[in-house]
């Protein structure tokens, strides 16, 4: 009988989840709501429908990221810096240094030739250092955020745009706008200055190659290139890098798994029912 | 903010002695209270880490710590409205902390003509002069008191300059620092003239004598007792070192400090023969490298016990060497030999740094105490509001990295066998600062806890024999 393994990982604006066995079986990206139990059951339930597999069939289940306490049916909680290394290692054996740009915190993670964390690094403070900043400015520009990365990188000139305050910086653009500074300009002004900031946190730890950038983030191309500059070097992004995180937490379920086999240990997993909670 | 984080969880300590240390605090902030009010006693806002309490004491002034009262304020989370006050009143709240606290505090109480309402233990009681400390980094030092000359105006000032010679690979510091003595030497001594002039007593020099010598027994004394935690089980960690400094900070020079000392080591003695540790089940020996705590938040320090983490030594409020083992010239004259104490307590590690190229003393420093307290990793506090403590932390974690790879780990070499590499200790950098709670979120201390404890144990799982 196959085995599979789920990772769950509840991150501030985004959930997703990753079945494997031998491969990806299926993922699924959603919003992290307020309420994260409830949404865990529900991203599960459409992640095994995507998967075909009955919750039972789910042979050891990790969550991580910041909602990972909130996940009833998860067998073990990990933080998702272990994770995002375990996943992105899986995808690019030779990675050194993670970066990841998600929707409200950055994180810089080393990690050795074995797949193990050595370091890492995190803003969790100030939207200014994280996707946040991007979407607020993309907001008030009345730009698709899918969009930016695209039209960032047709700027020859990007503009001077702060990097103390999310809405300082807004304030900054709406004030160039006005000044008739092009918005192609703007944008690659803005991913500058928060692939500034992201770089000045990073530099803390000892940034080898090669260099891979996940998260929300990682999507948007104006923000790739101006990481490149910043650190003055190559990155690699995944094919969807906002699964790195779950994509390691079931990998870990599998490793975790299969040393307990090897040892005759029994693994204690929770009951595979997904419940519905009542929000008051 | 929550009303959950305002409320300030009780720390468990280790030790009897950690415990000791609150009814300890509030019994020397009340006293000088009382001691305002009797009107007997002379009462001096100071600094710690200054090596003058021996003076102040021999000349029978009590002195105030101002660190200290913010500090507390900080421990109770009611720093919050004196921080708010001193903002209102137009200091920056990227300041020191302390300072802004105090500043706040002496403003209100001034305003009123009496403590503010609900003052932690009763207040910081009004001083009859101040005396401040030119130190190399620290400007609050020499800036706070004359802030707060502006609500106290009748209040004198007097600063002690207290340099030291400035690290340099290439030169052996004793070449110069004969003149920082006599400087520190000239500007104790008008110390001693300012406080006779406040105190309209002369100073009795057989009593500052035995108040250095007994300030030195405390010294040594420190020292030895806290090298007993390089047991392991460690009996004792970090966070009940932030108690157990309050008698090295904030009353050397008394009976009461030494006394705390002896208890103290004894119990570790007790602790060790029963092989009991900080935590029950010891995993991790970490090294607090760094930063003052976040003092609203030593709880942290329980919750990393929680994950079989031990604290057994920090760069923090600790002494560095017995006098005894002190590499300074001898003398007869306290206050000479206060002088060369402070000499020999800043210059400690710049033989060792000279040697190891590409330290610093303080690098220096890590390195000892993660050979001598078998330190699995490096724990560090990015105060964000007190440079002078925290400038540079990074860059030391960066420089012990690139000269100093203590850990044995086996890694797939091209070969695919295992192949044993040398790599640096993990660490963790908290940040947040050391009263303002605005600037601290638990959620997330905890997570990058819990990553690092991850980390450990992926280190661990990688030593090679
Ligand atoms: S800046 Fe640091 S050392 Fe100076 S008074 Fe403030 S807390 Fe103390």
């Amino acid at each position: 009988m196959p085995e599979y393994f789920a990772g769950i990982d509840i991150g501030s604006t985004m959930t997703k989840a990753v079945i494997l066995s031998d491969r990806i079986i299926a993922f699924v990206i959603g919003p992290t709501g307020p309420e994260q139990r409830r949404l865990a059951d529900k991203v599960m339930e459409e992640l095994l429908d995507k998967a075909d597999l009955p919750l039972k069939a789910l042979t050891y289940i990790i969550s991580t990221g910041y909602g990972r306490i909130n996940v009833p049916f998860a067998d073990k909680q990990v933080t998702e810096i272990s994770c995002h290394a375990k996943g992105v290692v899986f995808l690019f054996p030779g990675a050194r240094t993670i970066i990841d740009i998600g929707g409200q915190d950055s994180k810089g993670i080393t990690i050795d030739a074995t797949g193990r964390t050595t370091n890492f690094i995190m803003n969790d403070k100030c939207a200014a250092g994280s996707g946040r900043f991007v979407e607020v400015i993309a907001d008030s520009l009345g730009i698709d955020l899918d969009r930016v990365g695209d039209i960032s990188i047709q700027s020859n000139s990007p503009a001077q745009i702060s990097n103390i305050c999310t809405i300082w910086a807004q304030q900054e653009v709406a004030a160039r706008l006005a000044e008739g500074t092009p918005v192609p300009d703007l944008l690659a002004g803005v991913h500058r200055s928060l692939a500034d900031r992201v770089v000045r946190m990073v530099k803390r730890l000892k940034i080898l190659p090669d260099v891979i950038f996940t998260g929300g983030g990682a999507k948007n191309k104006g923000l790739v290139q101006a990481l490149e500059e910043y650190l003055d070097a190559k990155i690699l992004v995944p094919p969807e890098p906002l699964i790195t995180g779950a994509l390691g937490a079931a990998l870990l379920g599998k490793e975790i798994f299969h040393r307990a086999v090897s040892k005759n240990q029994l693994l204690e997993t929770k009951p595979r029912r997904l419940e519905t909670i009542q929000i008051l | 903010m929550a009303e959950e984080q305002r409320k300030p969880k009780k720390r468990m300590t280790a030790t009897k002695a950690a415990a000791s240390i609150g009814p300890m605090v509030k019994e020397f902030i009340t006293g000088t209270n009382r001691a305002r009010a009797e009107g007997k006693r002379k009462l001096a806002y100071t600094f710690i880490v200054c090596h003058h309490e021996e003076i102040l004491r021999a000349m029978d002034v009590l002195p105030v710590w101002t660190e200290n009262f913010a500090g507390i304020c900080g421990v109770k989370r009611a720093a919050e409205r004196f921080l708010q006050k001193a903002e209102s009143l137009g200091f920056s709240r990227s300041l020191c902390t302390y300072a802004l606290c105090g500043l706040g505090f002496d403003q209100w109480r001034e305003e009123l003509g009496e403590m503010p309402p609900d003052a932690p233990w009763g207040g910081q009681a009004r001083p009859d002069f101040m005396i401040s400390s030119g130190q190399i980094l620290c400007d609050p030092r020499t800036k706070w008191y004359q802030a707060a000359q502006q609500f106290m105006p009748d209040v004198p000032i007097y600063n002690i300059d207290l340099p030291h010679p400035l690290f340099d690979p290439k030169k052996d510091h004793r070449e110069v620092w004969g003149y920082y003595h006599k400087y520190i030497v000239d500007q104790l001594r008008g110390l001693v003239s300012f406080v006779e002039e406040q105190t309209g007593k002369k100073m009795d020099y057989d009593r500052l004598r035995e108040l250095v010598a007994l300030s030195d027994r405390t010294w040594n004394l420190v020292h030895e007792t806290y090298e007993l935690r390089q047991a392991v089980p460690c009996p004792m960690g970090t966070g009940d070192a932030m108690n157990t400094m309050v008698p090295l900070c904030f009353m050397m020079a008394t009976q009461e400090a030494y006394d705390f000392y002896v208890n103290l080591k004894q119990e570790l003695e007790e602790k060790i023969a029963r092989g009991e540790g900080e935590v029950e089940d010891e995993k991790y020996r970490l090294l607090w490298g760094g930063g003052l705590p976040a003092w609203y938040a030593l709880n942290d320090f329980n919750y990393l016990n929680s994950k079989g983490a031990s604290f057994p030594a920090e760069t923090t409020y600790r002494m560095v060497v017995p006098i005894y083992e002190m590499d300074i010239p001898e003398t007869d004259d306290p206050i000479e030999h206060i002088a060369w104490k402070w000499l020999g307590y800043w210059t400690h590690w710049y033989d060792k740094a000279r040697n190891r190229p590409g330290s610093e003393p303080d690098v220096e420093r890590l390195i000892e105490y993660i050979e001598n307290y078998k330190i699995d990793g490096v724990v560090m506090h990015l105060a964000f509001s007190c440079r002078t403590w925290h400038v540079g932390l990074i860059w030391q974690l960066h420089q012990l990295a690139k000269i100093y790879r203590p850990i044995p780990v086996l890694m797939l070499g091209g070969n695919g066998k295992g192949d044993k590499v040398q790599r640096e200790l993990p660490s963790l950098i908290l940040e947040s600062d050391i009263i303002d709670i605005t600037s601290y979120s638990e959620m997330d201390t905890r997570n990058k806890i819990d990553a690092f404890i991850e980390t450990l144990e992926s280190v661990r799982q990688t030593k090679a024999a």
